[in-house]
């Protein structure tokens, strides 16, 4: 088994290590045309010192962004998944409410945002609604997985609804929580940066958008790659916890 | 009425009364403070910009939906394509799950910008874009389920001596058509939105286009009916894909 394990590994390592590989080698021969450089003309524009400030602000906005969406957005959709929980009849109606919402292409949420709440505010609140998405989804699915024997002996002893739903399917929900918090990074990533696209003032999204549209090759490609390096690891920290989790409530 | 409609019309109380409560809050809040329609109309005013010239959303949704459409079946034919030759190879899916797992973890749209500057604005730039956000999906749900068979059944190939191919053919690839379903199911509407995306930032045709158009004139009556459209065909991509999935289900199981 570990034989198994460890092989794996290092297959998956020398996967991940050709992929690299071929970054550098397609940018060095210019096989994809000149808007795709070479892996380490990326990392040595990322780490120019002189540079440093320019990526720390555009990273610190859109980072906060990210946290505030995601913090609220998880709540938010905890809250909502509770109460459609606790309270039957409101429950088609919020599933159809979230469905929606879901649905309207960010694109056309971010003009709206930006008029009744502001530019800088835009990126978090698209970025809660999708993390707020998953965390519903996953949590009004977990809330009803308590076996019937456990729901049985609540009732029999009496225990009200509320600590029913807080002490019996708030627990057996965890694991479906702890997915929907490793699922929803990159969603709250992507949620943050299109909310940057449309006027915002700092962020990695605005650096995104403007190094597209002046061929600044190089930016665009360092800024995506802080993107994406920042969502994997806050994802895969999640996963840890995940699989915590699940070890923990089996 | 009779019992048969008042019970269809609670079931739909029942079912939007949330939808509605925000429509009518919208509604009754842009009346209350007065604002001008370009900062924001209300829905009663979006639905008369669109019932004036309902055929003029139908060209640019058409085309939004053919090119969310043929990026789909494009990611899928690749992403379930590698899915299949990393089955049969060990090394290969040693090599590639990783990568997948990589993939589906990072912000696939920030690579939207990148495409595009690499292709150039072009319609074919939007399908690589949808291809490229649906292929991931495809290639990790179809993957599991190549290797979710049905308890025993390996088993039972293997005693009666299936070859491989046989046992590819007649139990490998019919258990793996319930996740490409539900994966179809799951990434269909977000093509949709990905093309819409796409579309409004390199300024090409479809809906997105149309909806940049429109916010930049300040028309944004035009601009949400434009959203609303854009969320229908989102919806109904859903709707289609669950029509499908349910139909393939029924003749699997």
């Amino acid at each position: 088994m570990t034989s198994a394990r460890s092989q794996s590994f290092v297959l998956g390592l020398i996967g991940v290590s050709l992929f690299l590989a071929a970054w550098e080698v397609i940018g060095t021969y210019r096989l994809a045309g000149l808007t795709w450089p070479p892996l380490s003309t990326v990392l040595a524009f990322l780490s120019t010192p002189a540079r440093l400030p320019l990526f720390g602000r555009a990273a610190a906005a859109s980072f906060t962004s990210v946290a505030i969406g995601y913090v609220c957005g998880g709540v938010g959709g905890l809250v909502l998944a509770l109460a459609s929980h606790l309270i039957a009849p409101v429950r088609p109606g919020l599933d159809r409410l979230v469905a929606v919402i879901h649905a309207i292409p960010s694109i056309a949420l971010a003009p709206l945002l930006i008029v009744l709440a502001s530019a800088d505010a835009t990126p978090p609140i698209i970025s809660g609604l999708g993390v707020g998405y998953i965390f519903y989804v996953a949590a009004t699915s977990g809330l009803a997985t308590a076996g019937a024997s456990h729901r049985d002996l609540f009732a029999v002893l009496g225990a009200s609804r509320l600590s029913t739903a807080l002490r019996l399917d708030l627990p057996s929900a965890l694991p479906a929580i702890a997915s929907a918090m490793k699922l929803s990074v990159p969603i709250a990533f992507i949620g943050a940066i299109i909310g940057e696209w449309f006027g915002a003032s700092r962020g990695l999204g605005l650096l995104i958008v403007s190094a597209m549209q002046n061929f600044q090759i190089p930016l665009l490609w360092s800024a995506v790659l802080i993107t994406a390096v920042a969502s994997l690891s806050m994802f895969a920290l999640f996963s840890l916890f995940e699989r915590l989790v699940q070890e923990r409530m089996r | 009425m009779s019992s048969a409609a008042l019970a269809s019309v609670s079931h739909v109380v029942r079912r939007y009364w949330a939808v509605a409560l925000v429509v009518a809050g919208w509604q009754i809040w842009v009346s209350a403070a007065g604002l001008s329609s370009i900062v924001l109309p209300g829905p009663l005013a979006v639905l008369k910009d669109f019932a004036g010239d309902p055929l003029s959303y139908a060209e640019p949704a058409g085309r939004t939906f053919a090119v969310a459409l043929a990026g789909l079946l494009l990611g899928f034919a690749l992403g379930g394509g590698l899915a299949v030759l990393s089955w049969s190879s060990r090394i290969l899916n040693g090599l590639l799950t990783p990568l997948g797992l990589i993939f589906t973890s990072i912000p696939v749209v920030t690579l939207i910008p990148i495409i595009a500057r690499m292709l150039g604005y072009d319609v074919r730039t939007v399908i690589a874009i949808v291809a490229l956000i649906c292929f991931f999906p495809a290639f990790v749900y179809v993957g599991a389920g190549l290797r979710a068979l049905p308890p025993g059944s390996d088993d039972l190939f293997r005693v009666f001596g299936g070859s491989r191919r046989q046992r590819f053919l007649r139990l490998v690839l019919p258990s793996s058509i319930p996740n490409l379903m539900l994966a179809f199911r799951l990434t269909a509407p977000e093509a949709v939105l990905a093309a819409v995306v796409a579309e409004f930032l390199m300024g090409t045709d479809g809906l997105g286009y149309m909806f940049r158009k429109a916010a930049g004139e300040f028309d944004t009556e035009r601009a949400l009916a434009t959203s609303l459209i854009a969320t229908i065909t989102s919806v109904a991509c859903f709707g289609l894909a669950l029509a499908a999935e349910r139909r393939v289900l029924r003749r699997w199981t």
